[in-house]
């Protein structure tokens, strides 16, 4: 699909927000789907994997992180300059009839969970977590749904990780039909594992790998489950959203 | 638009347009975007006897210039994907080459006795790139010999069409493509992936390069191949575009393989298909069939 730049905006130091008019209508999105970006540059030839952060009519916005090439070349991109995008991509998180959700949220994770928590904010409490008060930044347009928000320097919010703050705060959601939604680091995912174990929630991730094609071609992009028959899954096909417990960590 | 079938091991495809080896998954997958018919012929992901697991992540990275993949063949086995996938491409009407490949001389005929014969199989391609692990990880296709020894074993357990795969890195690509043409090969594809490093931030890690630039390796391997063996040629590496397929049937290709410009633009196969066909009816590609 053809897209033109609205808004390439910096929210805070090499964290963006770019929004894309698309022509033609956009298929439904669920939220942890993600689009392939074709970059224009000499040193960028597959295109770029970047999860949905939101979408009104045919509106597309992602929110990205600078970390290499294509990234910073995305970054210098302007309103009014075309993209190829291909998607919506891959399995969402599946989101069922519970009566309550918790939506863990870890750095540049909150891309992940922006669309989600549009979607079943009412019914869900997010927990996020950022490295100092200048990340708090990033999840102002949630601020409604009044966020648990830690910092690892304690700037803002509670002092330490998203997880530890779950951990403070878990004996007040007990006894509800809840289900969990993460996305962040792979760290981020172990210790949630490890604090959700004691309760057995069901526990849905977003998880990330180096992409190739984005569609399931390649195998490039695995991760290993604990499916006998199938344990290697395709992020770009069988996810990217996982559960927590199929996957080894 | 132009008839642009083309007659391969005494079969008439639709187009004498495949996808490459492990560029188009399991064949399913595509379909999102356009249907498995519109191809000439599906070529399987390289399968194996038993079901392989692949490398650990990472296993892509991008050159800018091309790609380096490290994926390690990971696959479901041939059974399976016999068994899961065949009434599929029955129901396309879509035929299918079989990648295979081994790390012994015996797993490669293994693989040949378990595809059996059934209708909607063209053709076995043997990825001849593997290492072989009694050999110290040389891989078969370096050595004519061994060449000439696993296509005549492969060919004794099947009466399916043979394909050689060959890779560029060898000291004398027509050397090995003439072995293979004693062992009784049916047909050649040239080229495979181009072996590689990458620098992973101090770890070295091994791969097959592909993208734009094997162009000219592969055009190089069809053009002197073709010249010298009377068998068909399926051209691979680097085609991005019609032009590119062209250049690749004039140098001698019977049909071209399409693999990694599949990454960059999922529509490329439908689009090269289209477009060659518009050239023909045109007249301004000329083919005997």
């Amino acid at each position: 699909m053809e897209s033109i730049i609205e808004k390439n905006e910096e929210i805070i130091e090499n964290h963006y927000i770019l929004n894309v008019r698309v022509k033609g209508r956009i298929p439904k999105i669920t939220p942890g789907q993600f689009f392939m970006v074709r970059i224009e540059d000499r040193e960028v030839f597959l295109r770029r994997p970047f999860t949905v952060y939101d979408q009104r009519g045919d509106l597309l916005s992602i929110m990205y992180k600078v970390r290499g090439r294509g990234t910073m070349v995305l970054s210098r991109m302007k309103k009014g300059q075309k993209l190829s995008i291909l998607g919506p991509l891959g399995r969402g998180f599946h989101i069922g009839k519970r009566d309550f959700y918790l939506v863990i949220a870890g750095g540049i994770g909150i891309a992940g969970v922006h669309l989600l928590m549009k979607r079943i904010g009412k019914k869900a409490k997010l927990f996020y977590g950022t490295s100092s008060s200048l990340g708090v930044s990033l999840v102002k347009d949630l601020m409604d749904y009044e966020p648990v928000i830690s910092t690892m320097d304690g700037s803002y919010g509670y002092r330490g990780d998203v997880v530890s703050s779950l951990r403070e705060k878990i004996d007040g959601f007990l006894g509800k039909d809840l289900e969990v939604f993460a996305c962040g680091p792979k760290e981020m995912y172990r210790s949630l594992k490890e604090l959700l174990s004691k309760y057995g929630f069901a526990c849905q991730i977003l998880w990330e790998e180096r992409m190739g094609c984005g569609m399931g071609l390649c195998f490039g992009c695995v991760v290993k489950t604990n499916d006998e028959s199938d344990p290697e899954k395709r992020v770009c096909f069988e996810g990217p959203a996982f559960s927590l417990w199929e996957i080894s960590l | 638009m132009g008839n642009i079938s083309v007659e391969l091991f005494g079969k008439k495809l639709r187009n004498p347009v495949m996808n490459a080896s492990g560029t188009l998954g399991y064949g399913k997958e595509i379909e999102r975007l356009w249907k498995i018919s519109l191809l000439g012929a599906f070529v399987t992901k390289g399968l194996s006897v038993r079901p392989h697991h692949g490398n650990p992540q990472p296993r892509i990275w991008d050159l800018g210039y091309g790609m380096l993949n490290s994926i390690g063949l990971q696959n479901i086995g041939i059974k399976r994907f016999m068994e899961e996938y065949s009434q599929f491409f029955r129901r396309r009407r879509t035929p299918i080459i079989v990648n295979i490949f081994g790390f012994t001389e015996e797993e490669y005929f293994e693989c040949a006795r378990v595809i059996g014969h059934t209708s909607v199989v063209l053709a076995i391609e043997v990825n001849l790139s593997c290492p072989n692990v009694k050999q110290g990880g040389i891989s078969f296709g370096k050595d004519p010999e061994v060449v000439r020894r696993i296509i005549r074993g492969i060919k004794s357990e099947t009466d399916i069409p043979v394909i050689a795969k060959l890779s560029q890195e060898v000291k004398d690509i027509v050397e090995v493509a003439q072995a293979a043409y004693e062992g009784g090969v049916d047909g050649l594809t040239l080229i495979n992936t181009i072996p590689g490093v990458v620098n992973d931030g101090g770890k070295f890690i091994r791969g097959g390069i592909s993208g734009p630039f094997l162009k000219s390796f592969a055009l190089k391997a069809v053009y002197e191949c073709a010249k010298r063996l009377p068998i068909p040629i399926i051209g691979a590496g680097g085609i991005m575009n019609a032009n590119d397929a062209l250049d690749f049937f004039l140098a001698g290709a019977k049909a071209v393989q399409i693999g990694t410009a599949t990454f960059v633009d999922p529509n490329t196969i439908p689009k090269v298909i289209k477009e060659l066909k518009r050239r023909y009816k045109e007249g301004r590609w000329k083919r005997d069939l």
